[in-house]
């Protein structure tokens, strides 16, 4: 499946991702910048937040009670549509998923 | 030329902290890297360990909590239950007990919290710059490296300025234990029994214990709230609070491995300084420098040299088993020199990038809270320093901790030509 990560300065990555990986470790993977993802999905470092595109927001779902109080201590202030990338899983239904890299 | 020369035969003895005394036996881990990448460590001091070394399985394994556990200690050195107990703080749990503590605290650490110190770091390394470089030739470690570190805790958990120097003797002598320059007991060259119920076994642990407890009476009698320790005290969103112990401990831990780690990372950073020229001219024209160079003076520096983890089941790796109940060490020491991920590993890179070391921890539920603050103090220390040098060189050979747990430079003679 196709992902999209929208940067800070305008650019975009698009990376081919396999179902399956989480979009923190896709982001890792193709290098984008902004998210690092240090705790390895642990949900211990809120590193690895991206903005979710709004025609993606239903799909990828609301983040659940641990991320939701990470997503409080992210570098960049929190969005409504604000996700921890360790906590999306690739899978078909996101094929196309757009995710925005939030400046800090 | 290259900052520094491992002085190890290859065959070092990993469970002996003498191994450690010239710097962390590189030559060890690069064939250990190479030719045994899972190495059972024989331990004359007690339970044998498996040595984890390249930079791809610990990452794998650090995230793999439910198999490789906190809960049974993090040090080399073996605990029985009721020490664990005693002495334990969230580090030595697994989540998602270790995520309900973490939470409460990561709010106090988070990046745009810390990010609101950097005036008063840059203040405090004005005054500390400008007393130590006017004396010429000075021990970097001494006079740069421990100052900053120190005086932040103070800010950071709200103690008194003048309680700082002894708090950070004490904390040294709790996790310098191995080092005789530091504690005159030396846990494994004699009975620390007596004080095994204490963090690091060691009577400082006593001592911090009893300044926490006066501290937080004082506190609460003058209705001061400021700093992170009245933060962690706060009740749960379930109502529960930690404990006497639980909380001692953490303040041993803050005051202990809060403060150290960022000196021997300062002081790594000045090292590579005065070996390699050309940091200090990178450092002058600045500009994106600063967004990659702190991360590279941390992963040059590896204070925490490994953690432990204890095998809740079995785990098959590179051929081997490992059983349940056996002892892993990740060496984050090996991993941040491992050449399958850096490009010369043993050069100083300020624009390394992306720059995946393991000094915090990386990869797993417990990497280090204080990232953010480390990384402040590292880059606006190095920021003033070299606004303030037109050229440092080594005044005689530098020192490491006896420790195979902290890496760290504790002496490091320099002489320095003001700007």
């Amino acid at each position: 499946m196709k992902v999209t990560w929208k940067l800070p300065d305008g650019s975009e990555i698009t990376a081919e991702v396999t179902h399956g990986q989480t979009l923190m470790e896709a982001a890792l993977a193709n290098n984008v910048p902004g998210v690092i993802g240090e705790c390895g999905g642990c949900m211990s470092c809120a590193t690895c937040h991206v903005v979710v595109d709004e025609a993606w927001r239903a799909a990828t779902g609301a983040p659940g009670e641990m991320e939701d109080a990470m997503l409080d201590v992210t570098a960049a202030p929190r969005q409504p549509a604000s996700r921890l990338s360790c906590q999306i899983t690739a899978a078909p239904e996101l094929d196309g998923l757009v995710l925005i890299v939030p400046e800090e | 030329m290259t900052v520094w020369e491992p002085a190890d035969n290859g065959h070092a003895d990993l469970s002996s902290h003498d191994s450690f005394v010239d710097g962390p036996p590189h030559n060890t881990f690069a064939r250990l890297r190479r030719e045994d990448p899972l190495h059972w460590t024989e331990y004359p001091g007690g339970q044998d360990f498996w040595s984890v070394t390249r930079h791809a399985d610990i990452l794998e394994m650090n995230r793999n909590w439910e198999v490789f556990s906190s809960a049974r200690g993090i040090r080399m050195e073996d605990q029985t239950e009721e020490e664990y107990l005693a002495r334990r703080t969230f580090q030595e749990t697994d989540p998602p007990e270790h995520s309900r503590m973490r939470m409460k605290l990561a709010r106090a650490f988070a990046k745009p919290v810390m990010a609101r110190y950097e005036d008063d770091i840059r203040e405090l390394c004005h005054d500390i710059l400008d007393r130590a470089l006017e004396k010429g030739t000075f021990d970097a470690t001494k006079e740069i490296a421990r100052q900053l570190p120190m005086r932040m805790l103070g800010r950071v958990v709200g103690l008194p300025e003048e309680d700082l120097p002894w708090l950070v003797e004490k904390g040294d002598a709790l996790i310098a234990n191995t080092d005789p320059d530091f504690t005159e007991h030396v846990l494994d060259r004699m009975d620390t029994d007596e004080y095994r119920m204490l963090p690091f076994n060691s009577p400082a642990g006593a001592e911090l214990y009893e300044y926490a407890q006066e501290l937080m009476a004082r506190k609460e009698r003058e209705g001061d709230t400021s700093g992170v320790l009245h933060l962690i005290r706060e009740p749960a969103d379930d109502g529960s609070v930690i404990s006497e112990t639980e909380f001692r401990n953490f303040f041993c831990l803050v005051v202990a491995a809060g403060n150290d780690t960022t000196r021997y990372s300062i002081a790594a950073g000045i090292q590579a300084m005065c070996h390699q020229p050309e940091l200090l001219e990178q450092m002058k024209e600045g500009g994106d420098i600063w967004k990659t160079a702190p991360d590279e003076i941390i992963r040059w520096a590896t204070p925490a040299l490994y953690f432990r983890r204890t095998a809740t089941r079995d785990f098959e790796m590179h051929g081997k088993t490992i059983r349940a109940g056996d002892k892993v060490l990740f060496w984050f020491a090996s991993a941040n020199r491992d050449e399958a991920v850096f490009d010369d590993p043993f050069r100083v890179n300020l624009s390394r990038s992306p720059n995946r070391h393991l000094s915090f921890g990386q990869g797993g539920p417990h990497v280090c809270l204080g990232m953010w603050l480390a990384r402040l103090e590292v880059r606006v220390l190095f920021e003033e320093l070299a606004r303030r040098l037109k050229s440092i060189e080594p005044a005689g050979p530098h020192r490491f901790l006896r420790s195979n747990f902290v890496g760290g430079i504790k002496e490091l003679p320099v002489t320095v030509v003001p700007a």
